[in-house]
Protein backbone atom coordinates (compact mmCIF):
# COMPACT_ATOMS: atom_id res chain seq x y z
CA UNK A 1 0.00 0.00 0.00
CA UNK A 2 1.16 3.53 -0.88
CA UNK A 3 2.63 5.74 2.06
CA UNK A 4 0.21 8.36 0.97
CA UNK A 5 -2.54 5.69 0.89
CA UNK A 6 -1.79 4.57 4.65
CA UNK A 7 -1.67 7.85 6.22
CA UNK A 8 -5.36 8.90 4.74
CA UNK A 9 -6.78 5.75 6.27
CA UNK A 10 -5.04 6.65 9.57
CA UNK A 11 -6.08 10.61 9.67
CA UNK A 12 -9.31 8.79 8.68
CA UNK A 13 -9.97 6.55 11.28
CA UNK A 14 -8.30 9.03 14.17
CA UNK A 15 -11.22 11.63 12.80
CA UNK A 16 -13.52 8.96 13.71
CA UNK A 17 -12.28 8.22 16.71
CA UNK A 18 -11.95 11.53 17.93
CA UNK A 19 -15.58 12.14 16.82
CA UNK A 20 -16.90 9.59 18.68
CA UNK A 21 -15.22 10.09 22.04
CA UNK A 22 -16.06 14.14 21.72
CA UNK A 23 -19.62 12.85 21.30
CA UNK A 24 -19.76 10.27 23.96
CA UNK A 25 -17.73 12.21 26.47
CA UNK A 26 -18.53 15.97 26.10
CA UNK A 27 -22.05 16.14 24.03
CA UNK A 28 -23.45 13.45 25.74
CA UNK A 29 -21.65 13.35 29.12
CA UNK A 30 -23.31 11.78 31.81
CA UNK A 31 -24.89 13.78 34.41
CA UNK A 32 -22.70 13.46 37.55
CA UNK A 33 -23.36 10.50 39.75
CA UNK A 34 -25.05 11.88 42.37
CA UNK A 35 -25.38 9.42 44.68
CA UNK A 36 -21.95 8.17 44.66
CA UNK A 37 -19.97 11.38 44.24
CA UNK A 38 -18.11 12.42 47.70
CA UNK A 39 -20.33 15.47 49.15
CA UNK A 40 -17.81 19.30 48.82
CA UNK A 41 -19.31 20.21 51.81
CA UNK A 42 -21.01 18.47 55.29
CA UNK A 43 -22.66 20.22 57.67
CA UNK A 44 -25.86 20.62 60.29
CA UNK A 45 -29.07 21.03 58.50
CA UNK A 46 -29.97 23.51 60.82
CA UNK A 47 -26.19 25.34 60.30
CA UNK A 48 -27.16 25.65 57.00
CA UNK A 49 -30.48 27.21 57.11
CA UNK A 50 -28.74 29.91 59.52
CA UNK A 51 -26.20 30.51 57.41
CA UNK A 52 -28.39 31.28 53.96
CA UNK A 53 -30.55 33.19 56.24
CA UNK A 54 -28.39 35.26 57.67
CA UNK A 55 -25.97 35.68 54.71
CA UNK A 56 -27.46 34.39 51.93
CA UNK A 57 -25.40 36.16 48.83
CA UNK A 58 -21.80 34.31 50.57
CA UNK A 59 -23.89 31.13 51.45
CA UNK A 60 -25.39 31.27 47.27
CA UNK A 61 -21.54 31.81 46.13
CA UNK A 62 -20.54 29.06 48.87
CA UNK A 63 -23.08 26.25 48.11
CA UNK A 64 -25.20 26.47 44.72
CA UNK A 65 -24.82 24.18 42.20
CA UNK A 66 -22.53 21.89 44.75
CA UNK A 67 -23.31 18.60 46.36
CA UNK A 68 -24.00 19.00 49.44
CA UNK A 69 -24.11 16.59 52.75
CA UNK A 70 -26.50 17.51 55.97
CA UNK A 71 -27.68 15.68 58.87
CA UNK A 72 -30.43 16.73 61.52
CA UNK A 73 -33.73 15.88 62.55
CA UNK A 74 -36.39 16.10 59.57
CA UNK A 75 -40.32 17.23 60.27
CA UNK A 76 -42.02 15.30 57.86
CA UNK A 77 -42.04 13.33 54.24
CA UNK A 78 -44.13 15.08 51.25
CA UNK A 79 -45.29 13.59 48.59
CA UNK A 80 -45.96 15.58 45.58
CA UNK A 81 -47.09 14.37 41.75
CA UNK A 82 -43.49 13.34 40.68
CA UNK A 83 -41.41 13.10 43.81
CA UNK A 84 -41.12 12.19 47.94
CA UNK A 85 -39.67 16.01 49.90
CA UNK A 86 -37.90 15.09 53.33
CA UNK A 87 -38.34 18.85 55.27
CA UNK A 88 -36.13 20.08 57.66
CA UNK A 89 -38.51 22.98 59.41
CA UNK A 90 -36.98 25.80 61.45
CA UNK A 91 -39.27 28.49 60.67
CA UNK A 92 -42.74 29.68 60.23
CA UNK A 93 -43.11 31.70 57.20
CA UNK A 94 -46.50 33.66 55.79
CA UNK A 95 -46.75 30.51 53.57
CA UNK A 96 -46.31 27.89 55.80
CA UNK A 97 -43.40 26.47 57.46
CA UNK A 98 -39.69 27.36 56.06
CA UNK A 99 -36.27 25.28 55.52
CA UNK A 100 -34.51 22.76 53.76
CA UNK A 101 -36.73 20.68 51.31
CA UNK A 102 -34.74 17.21 49.89
CA UNK A 103 -36.20 16.01 47.01
CA UNK A 104 -35.32 12.37 47.03
CA UNK A 105 -33.72 10.33 43.87
CA UNK A 106 -36.60 7.54 43.25
CA UNK A 107 -34.61 4.49 44.44
CA UNK A 108 -34.92 6.36 47.53
CA UNK A 109 -38.81 7.11 47.85
CA UNK A 110 -39.47 4.49 50.21
CA UNK A 111 -36.43 4.45 52.21
CA UNK A 112 -37.01 6.78 53.85
CA UNK A 113 -40.05 5.10 55.81
CA UNK A 114 -36.93 3.40 57.59
CA UNK A 115 -36.31 6.43 59.55
CA UNK A 116 -39.48 7.71 62.00
CA UNK A 117 -40.86 11.10 61.69
CA UNK A 118 -38.32 13.42 63.93
CA UNK A 119 -35.57 11.24 63.39
CA UNK A 120 -31.85 11.73 62.49
CA UNK A 121 -30.74 11.73 58.89
CA UNK A 122 -28.21 12.82 56.44
CA UNK A 123 -28.97 13.26 52.89
CA UNK A 124 -26.74 13.98 50.05
CA UNK A 125 -27.63 16.21 47.44
CA UNK A 126 -27.17 18.94 45.09
CA UNK A 127 -27.80 22.98 46.37
CA UNK A 128 -30.39 24.22 43.36
CA UNK A 129 -30.24 27.76 46.04
CA UNK A 130 -32.39 29.65 48.56
CA UNK A 131 -36.01 30.76 46.91
CA UNK A 132 -36.56 33.19 49.87
CA UNK A 133 -38.57 30.54 51.92
CA UNK A 134 -36.43 27.62 51.83
CA UNK A 135 -33.07 25.71 50.76
CA UNK A 136 -34.09 23.46 47.70
CA UNK A 137 -31.82 20.32 47.48
CA UNK A 138 -32.84 18.08 44.36
CA UNK A 139 -31.33 14.61 43.56
CA UNK A 140 -30.92 13.07 46.99
CA UNK A 141 -29.43 9.60 48.80
CA UNK A 142 -29.97 8.66 52.40
CA UNK A 143 -26.49 8.76 53.39
CA UNK A 144 -26.00 5.57 56.21
CA UNK B 1 -64.15 39.95 72.14
CA UNK B 2 -61.00 42.02 70.48
CA UNK B 3 -58.43 39.43 71.08
CA UNK B 4 -60.38 36.98 69.78
CA UNK B 5 -60.82 38.94 66.54
CA UNK B 6 -57.48 39.78 66.73
CA UNK B 7 -56.21 35.82 67.07
CA UNK B 8 -58.44 34.21 64.35
CA UNK B 9 -57.67 37.09 61.97
CA UNK B 10 -54.22 35.16 60.61
CA UNK B 11 -56.60 32.07 60.03
CA UNK B 12 -59.34 34.19 57.97
CA UNK B 13 -56.50 35.82 55.87
CA UNK B 14 -54.52 32.60 55.59
CA UNK B 15 -57.65 31.18 54.39
CA UNK B 16 -57.73 33.25 51.05
CA UNK B 17 -54.36 31.92 50.27
CA UNK B 18 -53.71 28.75 48.43
CA UNK B 19 -49.98 27.63 47.97
CA UNK B 20 -47.64 24.86 46.27
CA UNK B 21 -43.71 24.15 47.03
CA UNK B 22 -43.73 21.38 44.29
CA UNK B 23 -44.94 23.69 41.16
CA UNK B 24 -43.85 22.15 37.60
CA UNK B 25 -42.70 24.43 35.20
CA UNK B 26 -40.95 23.05 31.29
CA UNK B 27 -39.65 24.61 28.68
CA UNK B 28 -39.02 23.71 25.27
CA UNK B 29 -36.89 24.91 22.21
CA UNK B 30 -37.97 23.63 19.00
CA UNK B 31 -34.68 24.42 16.29
CA UNK B 32 -33.67 23.26 13.33
CA UNK B 33 -30.88 20.80 14.25
CA UNK B 34 -31.85 20.41 18.04
CA UNK B 35 -34.99 20.11 20.37
CA UNK B 36 -34.43 21.21 24.19
CA UNK B 37 -36.73 20.57 26.87
CA UNK B 38 -35.92 20.90 30.78
CA UNK B 39 -37.94 20.69 33.80
CA UNK B 40 -38.20 21.92 37.47
CA UNK B 41 -40.76 20.78 40.22
CA UNK B 42 -39.75 22.62 43.15
CA UNK B 43 -41.32 25.59 42.12
CA UNK B 44 -43.08 27.77 44.24
CA UNK B 45 -46.38 29.58 43.68
CA UNK B 46 -48.95 31.19 45.93
CA UNK B 47 -52.54 32.75 45.51
CA UNK B 48 -54.62 35.14 47.28
CA UNK B 49 -58.00 34.44 46.58
CA UNK B 50 -59.11 38.19 48.21
CA UNK B 51 -56.89 40.09 46.07
CA UNK B 52 -55.96 38.09 42.76
CA UNK B 53 -52.40 37.87 43.47
CA UNK B 54 -49.87 35.50 42.32
CA UNK B 55 -46.57 35.01 42.59
CA UNK B 56 -43.63 32.52 41.46
CA UNK B 57 -40.74 31.48 42.74
CA UNK B 58 -37.96 29.42 40.60
CA UNK B 59 -34.16 28.58 41.33
CA UNK B 60 -33.02 28.34 37.91
CA UNK B 61 -30.26 25.58 39.03
CA UNK B 62 -33.18 23.40 39.44
CA UNK B 63 -34.21 22.80 36.27
CA UNK B 64 -33.10 19.67 34.94
CA UNK B 65 -32.07 18.75 30.87
CA UNK B 66 -31.93 15.09 29.29
CA UNK B 67 -28.09 16.29 28.66
CA UNK B 68 -25.44 17.11 31.01
CA UNK B 69 -23.90 19.45 29.01
CA UNK B 70 -27.22 21.46 28.03
CA UNK B 71 -27.52 21.82 31.44
CA UNK B 72 -24.31 23.49 32.33
CA UNK B 73 -24.81 25.45 29.26
CA UNK B 74 -28.23 26.68 30.56
CA UNK B 75 -26.82 27.82 33.97
CA UNK B 76 -22.63 29.21 32.89
CA UNK B 77 -23.58 30.22 29.54
CA UNK B 78 -27.53 31.67 29.08
CA UNK B 79 -29.27 32.32 32.23
CA UNK B 80 -25.78 32.77 34.21
CA UNK B 81 -27.63 30.91 37.57
CA UNK B 82 -24.93 32.18 39.35
CA UNK B 83 -25.34 35.54 38.74
CA UNK B 84 -29.14 35.80 38.67
CA UNK B 85 -29.79 32.56 41.05
CA UNK B 86 -33.70 33.36 41.12
CA UNK B 87 -36.82 34.32 38.70
CA UNK B 88 -40.15 35.12 39.54
CA UNK B 89 -43.42 36.38 38.37
CA UNK B 90 -44.90 38.66 40.55
CA UNK B 91 -48.66 39.23 39.02
CA UNK B 92 -52.88 38.45 39.60
CA UNK B 93 -55.32 36.78 38.10
CA UNK B 94 -57.51 39.83 37.00
CA UNK B 95 -60.89 37.73 37.08
CA UNK B 96 -60.16 36.12 40.23
CA UNK B 97 -63.82 36.60 40.71
CA UNK B 98 -64.63 34.03 38.24
CA UNK B 99 -62.99 31.78 40.30
CA UNK B 100 -64.89 29.98 43.45
CA UNK B 101 -63.14 27.56 44.91
CA UNK B 102 -66.11 25.95 46.68
CA UNK B 103 -67.07 24.66 43.29
CA UNK B 104 -65.98 21.96 41.32
CA UNK B 105 -65.05 22.99 37.83
CA UNK B 106 -62.75 24.25 35.23
CA UNK B 107 -62.24 28.63 35.34
CA UNK B 108 -60.18 29.92 32.37
CA UNK B 109 -58.14 33.28 34.04
CA UNK B 110 -56.34 35.87 32.86
CA UNK B 111 -52.73 36.26 34.40
CA UNK B 112 -50.80 39.77 34.17
CA UNK B 113 -47.68 40.74 35.72
CA UNK B 114 -44.16 40.72 35.56
CA UNK B 115 -41.93 38.12 34.82
CA UNK B 116 -38.06 38.40 35.61
CA UNK B 117 -35.32 36.07 34.01
CA UNK B 118 -31.90 36.94 34.25
CA UNK B 119 -31.73 40.12 36.13
CA UNK B 120 -33.98 41.67 33.22
CA UNK B 121 -38.38 42.16 33.87
CA UNK B 122 -40.77 42.20 31.28
CA UNK B 123 -44.87 42.78 31.64
CA UNK B 124 -46.38 39.56 30.32
CA UNK B 125 -50.39 38.40 29.51
CA UNK B 126 -51.24 34.78 29.61
CA UNK B 127 -54.31 32.72 29.71
CA UNK B 128 -54.38 29.73 31.76
CA UNK B 129 -57.04 27.64 33.90
CA UNK B 130 -57.97 26.37 36.73
CA UNK B 131 -59.66 22.86 37.93
CA UNK B 132 -61.34 22.91 41.51
CA UNK B 133 -61.24 19.36 42.65
CA UNK B 134 -62.53 19.15 46.04
CA UNK B 135 -60.88 22.77 47.18
CA UNK B 136 -57.26 22.39 45.44
CA UNK B 137 -56.49 24.28 42.19
CA UNK B 138 -55.06 23.19 39.89
CA UNK B 139 -53.66 26.05 37.46
CA UNK B 140 -51.98 25.42 34.44
CA UNK B 141 -50.94 27.53 31.45
CA UNK B 142 -49.27 27.86 28.36
CA UNK B 143 -47.10 31.04 27.15
CA UNK B 144 -43.95 32.07 24.76
CA UNK B 145 -40.76 34.49 25.89
CA UNK B 146 -38.61 35.98 23.28
CA UNK B 147 -34.95 35.31 24.89
CA UNK B 148 -33.81 38.51 23.62
CA UNK B 149 -36.30 40.38 25.94
CA UNK B 150 -34.09 38.61 28.77
CA UNK B 151 -30.89 39.74 27.74
CA UNK B 152 -29.86 36.00 26.74
CA UNK B 153 -28.10 35.78 23.78
CA UNK B 154 -27.20 33.22 21.49
CA UNK B 155 -24.17 32.77 19.77
CA UNK B 156 -24.36 32.39 15.70
CA UNK B 157 -22.87 29.03 16.19
CA UNK B 158 -26.07 27.50 18.40
CA UNK B 159 -28.29 29.29 16.32
CA UNK B 160 -29.34 26.01 14.25
CA UNK B 161 -29.68 24.49 17.94
CA UNK B 162 -31.53 26.78 20.29
CA UNK B 163 -34.74 28.69 19.26
CA UNK B 164 -35.01 32.12 19.84
CA UNK B 165 -38.22 32.23 21.80
CA UNK B 166 -39.33 29.01 24.15
CA UNK B 167 -42.43 27.73 25.22
CA UNK B 168 -43.48 27.47 28.66
CA UNK B 169 -45.88 25.01 30.42
CA UNK B 170 -46.33 25.60 34.14
CA UNK B 171 -48.59 23.55 36.45
CA UNK B 172 -49.66 24.32 40.23
CA UNK B 173 -51.30 22.23 42.53
CA UNK B 174 -52.37 24.66 45.30
CA UNK B 175 -53.55 23.68 47.99
CA UNK B 176 -55.42 26.17 50.68
CA UNK B 177 -52.51 27.55 53.38
CA UNK B 178 -53.47 25.92 56.79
Amino acid sequence: MKTWLKILITLCLAGIVSAFLFNHYVINKPHPDYEKEPAKFSLKASELYKQYTTDRKTSEKKYNGQLIEIDGKYTRVEKSDTSSIVVFAFNQGMFGDEGIRCTLLPKYKTAIAAYPKGSEVKIKGFCSGYNDTDIILTKCSIQK
Amino acid sequence: MILAFASALPLALNAQKFITKNGQISFVSVAPLETIEAHNDQVNASLDMASGDFNVKVLMQSFEFKKSLMQEHFNDNYVESDKYPNSSFVGKITNIRDLDTTKDGTVTVQVKGNLTIHGVTKSIDAVGSFQVTEGTLVGTSKFTITLSDYNIAIPMVSSGNISKTIDITVKFTLTKLS
